[in-house]
């Protein structure tokens, strides 16, 4: 035993010496490695040297913006590989304004144009001059045209057919280096083009086009793609403010700045009277949507300031609030933002500021129009109207959620309707149950024994029993699937309350809280349910009302599972994909809310805001109020700056 | 011994061919698919996603995907990741075993020598103060909830005291601009200590065969250089700095597993010693007047040894499954974490592959288990 105590006596000797450090010259595999000895030095480097650092909980899966955008699209690939690559049009910072980015205006409107005997929808688009790959080379309207020809050609899956759908798209030409000419097979409405091709991130072709000619020679189109997914760029330039420079798997990326960042320096500014501009040196002066004057409501300078952004991989969001409270990372990019339990481990922290915005999401009730009683819209509106969504969020979830009540968030200003009615806002119980007998007697129901409030209205004296619909036939058992509490307590909360609200006016509805997995299949590959809450994130322009509402998507894996089916509705959501107007869209957008508040094929119970927190002891951001909190965009990189 | 072996590698292939077929149907039976994810994104329309079933497979009924599979693992096909599109299978493994293994062997041969030297000690000194102390406390961190006691080991060691990292296994900072990957670093690693015990054993072995004329003390020495000959390496390969980041990352996470599971390793040890102590010739060794450690350690101590080996091959075995809970809360991508979260995603090809994996691995350790009783007791034979 004593050989063997020496033997793990020289084991931890070994591994001391590596603690002591030994450092040397070079690489086994290669040439000199500049690696500082301890990371003290390290850190104070990164200090000196601006480098922005963020916590994110999961590892890209790709450093290939055509998989990233394909078959390997998360959020966590979009939040470190967005902003390289240029697009025609984005949205305005805060407002979500349409606005110009490599276009030096806005686009020609569409035109029918018979080409060798086939028509086309045509428009074009100028390009701004002098704006620079990372490589010096321009980017010109030959890079457009290679990056939408090469995913419609190649059929490219994932995320891409959102973004160059093979029903609309036909093919883009450029009339010289800054003029570009797309051609549609069919009209675009704004959807398709204006918020949709025309934010397509354009890719470097000269990086590109042997690259994707290699992959075309690999046989069929499943693996032409999977050529294509497979490659892995090294020294792709980038046209953004910053290039792509390491990636050790598992444990962090890096960005650097790129010094030939065209829009560097752009100051732009939005104007309480709607109006925009952008004013890049040497570049572009742009301003839209009025002229710009009167009080301002944002400005800033575009940067980059940061010298460097590393993106550090946390495998629980505790580690990495440990690792901001530490310091070891100024901001953490989460789609939910931080968790109650977090939020309070980090309040009065020194050193740190917390901020709250509205997300860009909703969760509802959705009822299954096949099914009696769901299709009778009385029934739609007394459940809502019994949902006291006040109540759970203030008093059961101690206001960790917002109510809200309509299918376009407030925050999303300039597409809210704020003139629809909200059913069931501000009332007491009494007056919800009240309410609620009503519209259901109205509409044929009756009771047995119909419930009564007691006469202070705070419980209910006496329950409903023996409901029957219109046609005379008792109300049947029906049930409510909603994720259980250990995916989200909120939801299940609101199906519990949901449950004995409804139980108590006599509607017999039993929660199941279940797998989320379970849920979605039920609902949208069944469609074998009675009602379910569930979430969506939205996006700024609501095309989502006509994914989710129109009849047309109302088959298995549709996004209308609940089979709603209104005809007005759907020629108004035909209307708002046909649209090239944004002010005819608008008032599309602002019809439809309309009919949604009355129909009620959703209830829409809450949403929660997003809460985040950065080290402002050491960045500030030039804003922090934006719809969906600062992950949306993606922890302002080319923003940041530094105190 | 030879038909032995055949005959478990036969049973090994059996249990195999259950386990591929048994852990299929029950990812399987998890309600959705890997394109279900696409169903949550309302810009597609519906023969895109049926375009992504098809081009990973799951438009064909289970019993036929069942059988691609089969055939393909029989042939070393372990198929391409979905989550990692278009990385294969084996590739995504590869990466993240290397990591693994360094972390939990090391925390297995570090909490085994501390619990088997604790564990020793308190059977040998039974009913004092001292066995009383390191049985409660070493139960009471057995019994410990992992999660909680691991944020608590960051919060108290990383946080407040500052004195490790909190969690990662590299410093980005450190590592900015370095021309080799981790992987490279932590393969390294696992060569630089695979040669360091095989030259010990190595030196065990000369020993024992010149026993008599070398005095063990001897030994010491020349393993001593063979360290220092490793570390000096390290200090001239240039990467030196960057696996002292990685160690100074284990440390923490090392510990706890350590202080998590050394009691196992000590009861276990206590228990086999209580029954070897009772034997005659441990009395006869007293009775000699041989000095006390010299009877624990080289006669009762060794006997003992049997079913602490057995527990030790089954844990080194199992290092390289890694645990999903250490790895989620000291952010250590490894074979757990990639396990877990190829399941929560759906990943099918990658769920069996690292199950595929797992479960060879579990087999070999019990025909190994079974090799090394043969080996160290000699009263042991397999027909």
């Amino acid at each position: 035993m004593r050989f063997s105590g020496r033997l793990v006596s020289c084991g931890l000797l070994l591994a001391l010496s590596l603690l002591m450090g030994c450092t040397g010259e070079e690489a086994a595999d290669g040439p000199a490695t500049s690696v500082p000895g301890t990371t003290p030095a390290a850190t104070s480097d990164a200090e000196s040297e601006k480098v922005y650092r963020i916590g994110i909980a999961e590892d890209l899966t790709t450093t290939n913006h055509w998989t990233a955008l394909g078959p390997d699209g998360s959020i966590w690939n979009s939040y470190v590989l967005g902003g390289s690559k240029p697009a025609l049009y984005g949205y305005s910072a805060q407002r979500y304004d349409w606005v110009p980015s490599l276009a030096a205006d806005f686009p020609t409107p569409l035109e029918e144009e018979v080409v060798e005997g086939e028509t086309f929808w045509t428009t074009e688009v100028e390009l701004l001059e002098g704006v620079k790959w990372s490589d010096g080379s321009d980017v010109t309207a030959e890079d457009f045209a290679f990056t939408a020809n090469t995913a419609a050609g190649m059929q490219l899956t994932g995320n891409w057919p959102s973004i160059v759908d093979p029903e609309f798209f036909d093919h883009a030409e450029t009339d010289g280096p800054y003029r570009l000419k797309v051609f549609f097979k069919q009209k675009p409405g704004l959807a398709r083009w204006q918020f949709g091709l025309a934010f397509m991130p354009i890719f470097p072709r000269s990086y590109w086009e042997p690259v994707v000619a290699e992959a075309r020679q690999a046989g069929d189109t499943t693996e032409q793609q999977k050529a294509l997914y497979s490659h892995v760029p090294e020294g792709e330039p980038s046209a953004g403010g910053f290039i792509f420079d390491q990636w050790e798997r598992g444990a962090f990326a890096e960005k650097d700045e790129n010094p030939a960042y065209s829009f560097r320096g752009t100051e732009v500014a939005l104007y309480a009277s709607g109006a925009y501009s952008a004013t890049t040196p040497g570049l572009t002066e742009f301003t839209a949507y009025g002229e710009p004057g009167g009080e301002t409501v944002l400005e800033y300078v575009e940067g980059p300031f940061a010298a460097s952004a590393i993106y550090s991989i946390y495998g629980s969001q505790d580690a990495a609030v440990l690792a901001l409270k530490k310091g070891d990372i100024d901001f953490m990019l989460n789609p939910l933002g931080l968790s109650k339990g977090l939020q309070e481990q980090l309040a009065g922290e020194d050193g740190l500021t917390t901020i709250e915005n509205a997300s860009d999401g909703l969760r509802y009730l959705g009822f299954n129009f096949r099914k009696a009683p769901m299709d009778n819209r009385a029934f739609r509106q007394a459940v809502a109207t019994l949902i006291d969504k006040e109540f759970l969020v203030d008093t059961v979830l101690q206001g960790v959620a917002i109510p809200i009540y309509t299918m376009v968030p407030e925050g999303n200003g300039a597409w809210y309707n704020a003139d629809v009615p909200l059913i069931g806002k501000g009332l007491n119980r009494q007056e919800r149950v009240d309410r609620a007998v009503e519209l259901l007697k109205e509409a044929g129901f009756t009771w047995e024994t119909e419930p009564r409030v007691s006469e202070d209205g705070n419980f209910i004296e006496q329950q409903g029993e023996g409901l029957r619909m219109p046609n005379g036939e008792p109300v049947p058992a029906m049930e409510v699937l909603a994720p259980s509490a250990g995916y989200d307590p909120l939801r299940s909360t609101f199906a519990i309350w949901i449950e004995r609200w409804l139980s108590e006016v006599g509607i017999p509805l039993r929660a199941n809280l279940t797998g989320f997995n379970v849920i979605v299949e039920k609902v949208f590959d069944q469609q074998d349910f009675d009602m379910w809450i569930l979430g969506w994130g939205l996006t700024p322009f609501p095309d989502y009302l006509e994914s989710f509402f129109h009849s047309r998507h109302s088959a298995l894996e549709g996004h209308n599972p609940g089979g709603y089916n209104n005809p007005d509705f759907d020629r108004l959501a035909d209307g708002l994909l046909a649209a090239t107007d944004l002010e005819a869209a608008r008032q599309q957008v602002f019809e439809m809310q309309a009919f949604l508040a009355e129909d009620l094929p959703y209830v829409v119970l809450f949403d929660t805001p997003i809460v985040e927190t950065y080290r402002s002891e050491r960045i500030e951001f030039p804003y922090t109020e934006t719809w969906g909190g600062l992950q949306s965009v993606s922890g302002m990189p080319t923003l940041v700056d530094f105190r | 011994m030879t038909g032995y072996l055949v005959r478990r590698t036969g049973q090994m292939v059996l249990t195999l061919f259950l386990i591929i077929t048994f852990t299929f149907f029950l990812v399987q039976a998890q309600p959705g698919d890997y394109a279900s994810f696409y169903v949550l994104n309302p810009d597609l329309p519906p023969e895109v996603k049926d375009q992504i079933r098809t081009a990973f497979g799951l438009d064909k009924p289970a019993w036929q995907q069942y059988l691609i599979h089969l055939k393909n693992t029989f042939t070393g096909n372990l198929g391409v990741s979905f989550g990692n599109f278009p990385r294969p299978v084996l590739d995504v493994l590869a990466e993240r075993v290397p990591r693994t293994l360094v972390l939990f062997l090391t925390a297995t041969a570090v909490s085994f020598y501390i619990g088997f030297f604790l564990g020793k000690a308190i059977a040998w000194r039974r009913g004092g103060l001292f066995e009383y102390a390191t049985t409660i406390s070493g139960a009471l961190l057995f019994t410990a909830f992992t999660p909680a006691f691991g944020l608590m080991m960051i919060w108290a060691f990383a946080f407040k005291l500052g004195w490790f990292p909190v969690g990662k296994f590299l410093d980005p900072l450190v590592w900015r601009g370095a021309d080799v990957s981790a992987n490279y670093v932590f393969g390294n690693m696992l060569l630089s200590a695979a040669a360091f015990i095989g030259f010990a054993l190595l030196v065990m072995l000369c020993l024992k065969r010149f026993g008599r004329r070398v005095p063990s003390v001897a030994a010491f020495p020349v393993v001593l250089g063979g360290a220092l000959v490793i570390v000096a390496a390290w200090a001239l390969s240039g990467i030196g700095g960057l696996a002292l980041d990685i160690v100074k990352h284990m440390v923490l996470p090392v510990a706890t597993l350590t202080l998590i599971s050394f009691a196992g390793t000590m009861l276990l040890t206590r228990n086999s010693m209580l029954e070897t102590i009772r034997e005659d010739y441990v009395m006869a060794a007293r009775a000699k007047g041989l000095p006390d450690k010299q009877v624990r350690d080289r006669h009762a101590a060794r006997n003992a040894m049997l079913p602490i080996v057995t527990s030790l091959v089954y844990s080194l075995i199992f290092a390289i499954d890694g645990s999903v809970i250490i790895e989620s809360v000291f952010s250590w991508p490894g074979t757990g974490l990639t396990l877990l979260q190829a399941v929560r995603s759906e990943d099918l090809p990658l769920v069996m592959g690292a199950m595929l994996f797992i479960g060879m691995l579990s087999l070999l350790a019990h025909v190994i288990v079974d090799v090394l009783y043969v080996y160290l007791d000699p009263r042991i034979r397999y027909q």
